[in-house]
């Protein structure tokens, strides 16, 4: 996409989604805007200068002056870091949504790849449970039987002030984030609970990208309160005032499990330590687990890779 | 409560119906001469089937996938006319009444009405030019349509065009007709420079030549406009042609005694040129994206924070502040349906209010 002309007056390049349009062509009356919500993925704050020394109309110079690309047409490709409203606009402090991989071992990314593995079938699992010393190896969820496995991904929310704000105190309420969405290639995997049930999606969009919504009290084995007011940095991430968490797995999807069709179109071949080799051979396809706080907007990617044992 | 959606209410919907038009100018020399390989030679904007039944005429050369119809030509007479001895009689007679039935429909015992003039003279021979979707859109613009035509001369001399007339949809606006099944049509007027000047008697000013039908996109000419007599007519080295407006003239050998091929060559070569404006119905809906002074301060971008921290404040007094530079449209299940894009960024704090006012174009 190019840049919008910003020569002149402010101008509104307004398109339909690849989504809108497979809604309106459905004719099933499913194309119904009822909603708005604003973004800002252009702007990156970081030029937003408190200090500049000729005063306060200057601060935001540079940020007014960021180019503007043209729309995408592709839903899952706009609206990345939306506006929020809080009727308050005295807070200092916003919420953020983090991965924590210091609660124990079990939540851990993989040393090696800095990702999730979710082996896609039994045989993967087996391999890559343990190392050739029989120690067990982090960050592989189990993506055929997600009940045998204990690894799974957390991610909590708060004010992560590196504890100039105690986590003692408690969140705002309207800080709080109550619903979760999280999106996974449907093609590749499903959200499953810590305990291995599987969640139902609230839709598919039509680049396969599947969303869940996960709500605090009636999602009671995915979102639940952080009431952890310990300052303990081995055991919580957040260093400050917390509010939720969401706990899930990743189930490997049948054809990932039975094929090798995706990953020979979509991943690469790669070795891997495992409990026979320390470079046993693979198939792995990279990809991104998004979660969005309802709520807050606030948006965590969460790099995943499918593996499978050749 | 922090939310990122706001629901629009009944009153920030609006649907609005607004007519667009488009000058569409069509040069004789892209009907008749620009693509030609060499004189005489094959003209590769220019298509003919070999079912003969009419011709085809696009923008550029028709192999090319980047060329665009802009407009058929064919012609037909009615049974008054038919013998088996013409050339192509049962196409041209099939031709006339296919059009007549669907430009003049059936009369009360289930007869297609012949094309007539507004005084009830039949029209038994007619061309018709007819645009493609593209050029016309929803519709020919009312009184817009001009088109000249070489008044005589050999449809091959590069001289044809230096005595001209003009067809015109002259008082389309405040007289046209409805009675026609594919909607409105206008009478197309001849119009002269003067009294005898270029082939054209003083009492053939303003005389109905055919008919424009607006929203079918398509000219109805009769057949005895402009063509040449003479049993060659339609063949290098004829003889010059008087414009003639006799609804009834006999068209003899032009239309005749040669194919639709021939005689649409004929016709498209005597076209100096054609404008016309098109008209597009645009149907909008405005959505009025309205935000408060209370609303859209803070961001979730993921520079907008430090260690949680605002940037855009140094203490919790400051006013927050937002750049919008897009706007997302979603249905109730939260699925983004369509987006907009300022052109450069927006400044939000609770100081100020905007209203965005979004336009989606059906």
């Amino acid at each position: 996409m190019g840049f919008l002309d910003n020569s002149g007056d402010i101008i509104l390049d307004a398109v339909l989604t690849d989504t809108g349009r497979m809604r309106l062509a459905k004719g099933d009356g499913s194309f119904k805007i009822v909603k708005f919500a604003l973004a800002d993925d252009e702007i990156n704050y970081e030029l937003y200068n408190t200090n500049h020394a000729s005063g306060s109309a200057y601060y935001d110079l540079e940020v007014l002056q960021t180019p503007i690309l043209e729309a995408f047409t592709d839903n899952a490709a706009s609206m990345k870091s939306k506006l929020i409203s809080i009727p308050r606009t005295n807070l200092l402090y916003l919420p953020i949504l983090k991965l924590n991989e210091v609660f124990n071992s079990a939540v851990t990314r993989h040393a090696g790849t800095k990702k999730f593995l979710i082996a896609v079938d039994d045989d993967t699992e087996d391999e890559f449970s343990v190392d050739t010393d029989g120690n067990a190896i982090n960050g592989v969820l189990y993506g055929e039987r997600p009940k045998q496995g204990d690894n799974f991904i957390r991610i909590d929310q708060g004010l992560d002030t590196g504890y100039e704000l105690s986590p003692s105190r408690n969140l705002d309420s309207d800080l709080v984030e109550t619903q979760f969405l999280v999106e996974i290639d449907n093609r590749l995997g499903q959200i499953v609970s810590k305990g291995g049930e599987r969640a139902i999606p609230s839709f598919i969009d039509d680049d396969q990208i599947a969303t869940y919504y996960f709500s605090l009290g009636t999602d009671g084995q995915y979102v639940m309160e952080n009431t952890s007011k310990s300052t303990n940095t081995g055991e919580q991430t957040i260093a400050g005032p917390r509010g939720t968490m969401l706990n899930f797995k990743v189930l490997a999807s049948i054809d990932l499990n039975t094929s090798d069709y995706l990953f020979d179109k979509l991943g690469a071949a790669n070795t891997l330590a495992g409990k026979t080799s320390t470079s046993t051979s693979i198939k792995q396809i990279n990809a991104t687990v998004r979660v969005t706080g309802a709520t807050t907007g606030y948006r965590l990617d969460i790099p995943v890779r499918f593996i499978k044992k050749q | 409560m922090a939310t990122i959606f706001k629901t629009f209410s009944s009153t920030d919907i609006a649907s609005t119906r607004t007519l667009l038009h488009e000058a569409i100018p069509i040069t004789g020399s892209i009907i008749s001469g620009t693509y030609q390989r060499g004189e005489g030679g094959t003209e590769e904007n220019i298509k003919n089937y070999s079912h003969g039944m009419f011709q085809s005429v696009f923008d550029y050369p028709f192999l090319s996938s980047s060329a665009n119809q802009i407009f058929d030509v064919t012609v037909g007479y009615s049974s008054a006319i038919s013998s088996s001895a013409y050339v192509q009689n049962t196409k041209k007679v099939n031709l006339y009444n296919q059009m007549a039935q669907m430009l003049n429909g059936y009369d009360h015992t289930g007869s297609i009405k012949k094309f007539q003039t507004s005084g009830g003279v039949d029209q038994d021979a007619m061309v018709f030019i007819n645009f493609s979707r593209l050029l016309t859109k929803d519709e020919v613009k009312k009184e817009s349509y001009i088109m000249t035509f070489a008044s005589g001369g050999e449809w091959e001399a590069s001289s044809k065009f230096a005595n001209l007339i003009t067809l015109q949809d002259l008082s389309g606006n405040s007289n046209y007709r409805v009675d026609s099944p594919v909607g409105e049509y206008g009478f197309l007027l001849s119009q002269s420079a003067g009294a005898n000047s270029n082939n054209f008697a003083s009492g053939d000013n303003h005389v109905e030549i055919g008919r424009v039908y607006y929203q079918a996109g398509i000219i109805a000419l009769t057949a005895s406009m402009g063509i040449p007599s003479g049993s060659n007519a339609n063949q290098p080295g004829n003889q010059e042609g008087s414009f003639s407006v006799n609804p009834k003239q006999t068209v003899s050998s032009a239309l005749t005694g040669t194919t639709i091929q021939v005689f649409s060559n004929a016709v498209r070569n005597k076209i100096n040129k054609i404008s016309f404006n098109n008209t597009t119905e645009l149907n909008s809906t405005v959505y009025f994206c309205r935000v408060h002074h209370n609303e859209f301060n803070y961001s979730s971008n993921p520079t907008y924070l430090t260690a949680s921290k605002l940037r855009v404040k140094n203490v919790a007094t400051d006013t927050p502040v937002t750049y919008i530079t897009s706007v997302g449209m979603y249905s109730a299940d939260n699925e983004l349906l369509a987006v907009a894009k300022l052109s450069e960024p927006l400044k939000k704090d609770p100081t100020n209010e905007l209203t965005l006012r979004v336009r989606l174009d059906y």
